[in-house]
């Protein structure tokens, strides 16, 4: 009896300290929720005050826009010859971009993945290059290249290749660092070198995971590729940009039409693998 | 007898999946392979080239970017705060806009399908034309400044938070929802009271994250004319400032590093 009354008593004390738990908690995260919501409120006004934004600009801009997208239908589809191709080469320079990222990033990730690097520091320097390279816009590396390659898709393949890796890096190392430490240590106990630990041990552990980041970084970059062509890497931005210059609207409606395609057939593609997967 | 009849088979099973596990791994490896060949003859890439070109690239970076020419780092903190405010604006605008479309656009709370198809597509739109396409085709209307950049980085998070909220709004738990409807609550009501509770962390989450994608985005969109840092890199590279072109670039550096420890921290307070 008194045993039961303990019992019952000790439910009742841990659902009132679950109670008090809640109490002071929740109110705690509301107020956070809050001040995070006042902040930005207030962050939103001073940043349309500082931006000074003309409204009046903002109404003739908006009548404008509506006659130019008038304008460009329908859309001109007489230049495909030059679209299509260029089209083509935009998801040349994002593959061989990505694989060329993917491959040395099998290698980088496991320097800074630390539970597999020789030592710290080496994980700390490569994972602090893969954060410079990956924060770099990657039309902004298109540029750097550009300067140093000369135009054409070369600085295009250069620049997706490396802001990826920058990403892949980061990802891969994570992956590794959070696979379990026990694989690693039998196979070490059992005599394995570094090369035949990654090679038993570590990829087909993780390899899904790489998989899956590939296909989204490849996703990603054909995105991007688009776009390099404006500022000269090659591609179809580069017929956009043209075509925009001369104000040959229709042909600009094709080849955005082109380019929302691409991206489209792409996103749906890896939806579909990531339901197999 | 029997037994050992079965075990054979499941061996024999067993052999049989390996196989197509094995074709399987090598189509895919052919297929990537050749996709990079083909990649590779369509790009005119050449290792020699990248090779050659490291020299080049090497004495660019070291040569003309570096070091770094802080003394402009006054006329260029204007311009990464612009591209600061031009994110903040168009995140949350985007995100209110975004709240009212995903309403429409989630299975569980739209009004009608036909509503849903609709809205879908549209952002859909929206989404697959990259940022930086819109910049281009908002300068020729509103002209150059920094109202193209802030437009266009509504319009992308439009199309993303659209997408990411209708599917937080389709994966709340509907019980609360039929239990309000039971007891014959209206439309407004039940979003009120079942829907809103639940979708608060999903949606200043996704907008935090936003934020990143659009600070982001808001440093090249200034390329084509929507103001901020970009514009000031894009300058500097057409009138060969190198030095000021690597300051622009660490400024834009410290932004992203530090909206990203921003948004995670208060990420972790609120899940």
């Amino acid at each position: 009896m008194s045993e039961l009354e303990k019992s019952s008593d000790n439910i009742y004390s841990l659902n009132r300290n679950e109670d008090n738990n809640e109490m002071i908690v929740k109110p705690k995260k509301d107020f956070f929720i809050k001040g995070v919501l006042i902040f930005g409120c207030l962050f939103f006004l001073f940043s349309l005050y500082e931006l000074n934004i003309d409204y009046s600009n903002l109404l003739e801009g908006t009548v404008a826009f509506f006659i130019m997208l008038g304008d460009m239908f329908p859309p001109n589809i007489s230049e495909w010859a030059y679209v299509l191709p260029a089209a083509i080469e935009s998801l040349q320079v994002a593959i061989l971009g990505t694989v060329i990222a993917v491959v040395i990033s099998l290698v980088l990730a496991f320097l800074a993945a630390e539970n597999l690097a020789p030592n710290k520091w080496v994980a700390r320097i490569v994972k602090s290059f893969a954060t410079l390279m990956r924060v770099i816009p990657t039309i902004i590396w298109a540029l750097i290249f550009i300067v140093a390659v000369g135009l054409g898709p070369l600085p295009g393949v250069l620049a997706i290749a490396v802001h990826s890796l920058g990403m892949l890096i980061k990802v891969f190392a994570q992956s590794v660092e959070e696979m379990d430490g026990g694989k690693i240590e039998a196979l070490k106990a059992s005599g394995a070198g570094s090369v035949q630990i990654i090679a038993q041990g570590v990829i087909p552990t993780v390899l899904t995971a790489l998989m899956a980041w590939t296909i989204l970084r490849l996703e990603i970059d054909i995105g991007e590729s688009t776009i390099l062509g404006l500022v000269g890497a090659g591609g179809i931005g580069w017929e956009l940009m043209r075509a925009m210059r001369s104000y040959d609207f229709n042909t600009a409606l094709f080849i955005t039409m082109v380019i929302f395609v691409m991206i489209f057939s792409v996103e749906m593609l890896s939806n579909r693998l990531k339901l197999k997967v | 007898m029997h037994n050992k009849g079965k075990r054979v088979m499941e061996l024999e099973e067993i052999r049989d999946i390996r196989q197509r596990k094995r074709v399987q791994t090598i189509l895919i490896t052919l297929l990537v392979v050749g996709l990079t060949i083909w990649s590779a003859l369509g790009t005119d890439f050449s290792v020699y080239e990248v090779f050659s070109g490291l020299g080049l690239i090497s004495n660019f970076v070291f040569i003309d970017l570096l070091p770094p020419d802080v003394s402009t780092s006054g006329s260029l903190l204007g311009a990464i705060l612009e591209t600061l405010y031009m994110g903040f604006v168009g995140m949350v605008v985007g995100a209110m806009i975004a709240l009212v479309l995903s309403f429409l656009a989630a299975g569980t709370t739209t009004p009608h399908p036909i509503i849903q198809v609709v809205v879908r597509a549209f952002t859909s739109i929206i989404r697959n034309i990259p940022g930086l396409i819109w910049a281009l085709i908002l300068v020729a209307s509103y002209g150059i400044g920094v109202t193209v950049g802030t437009l266009s980085l509504i319009l992308g998070s439009v199309g993303f938070l659209t997408r990411v909220f209708a599917d937080t709004l389709e994966e709340i738990d509907t019980g609360k929802i039929e239990a309000l409807n039971a007891t014959g609550s209206s439309y407004l009501q039940v979003l009120a009271q079942g829907v809103f509770p639940q979708f608060i962390p999903g949606f200043v989450a996704w907008s935090l994250y936003n934020l990143e994608l659009n600070i982001r985005a808001s440093t090249i969109i200034g390329m084509v004319g929507g103001g901020g840092i970009g514009f000031a890199i894009q300058k500097g590279i057409k009138l060969f400032q190198y030095k000021e072109v690597s300051m622009a670039i660490i400024l834009v550096l410290v932004l992203i590093l530090s909206t990203e420890f921003l948004t995670s921290k208060i990420r972790e307070r609120i899940i």
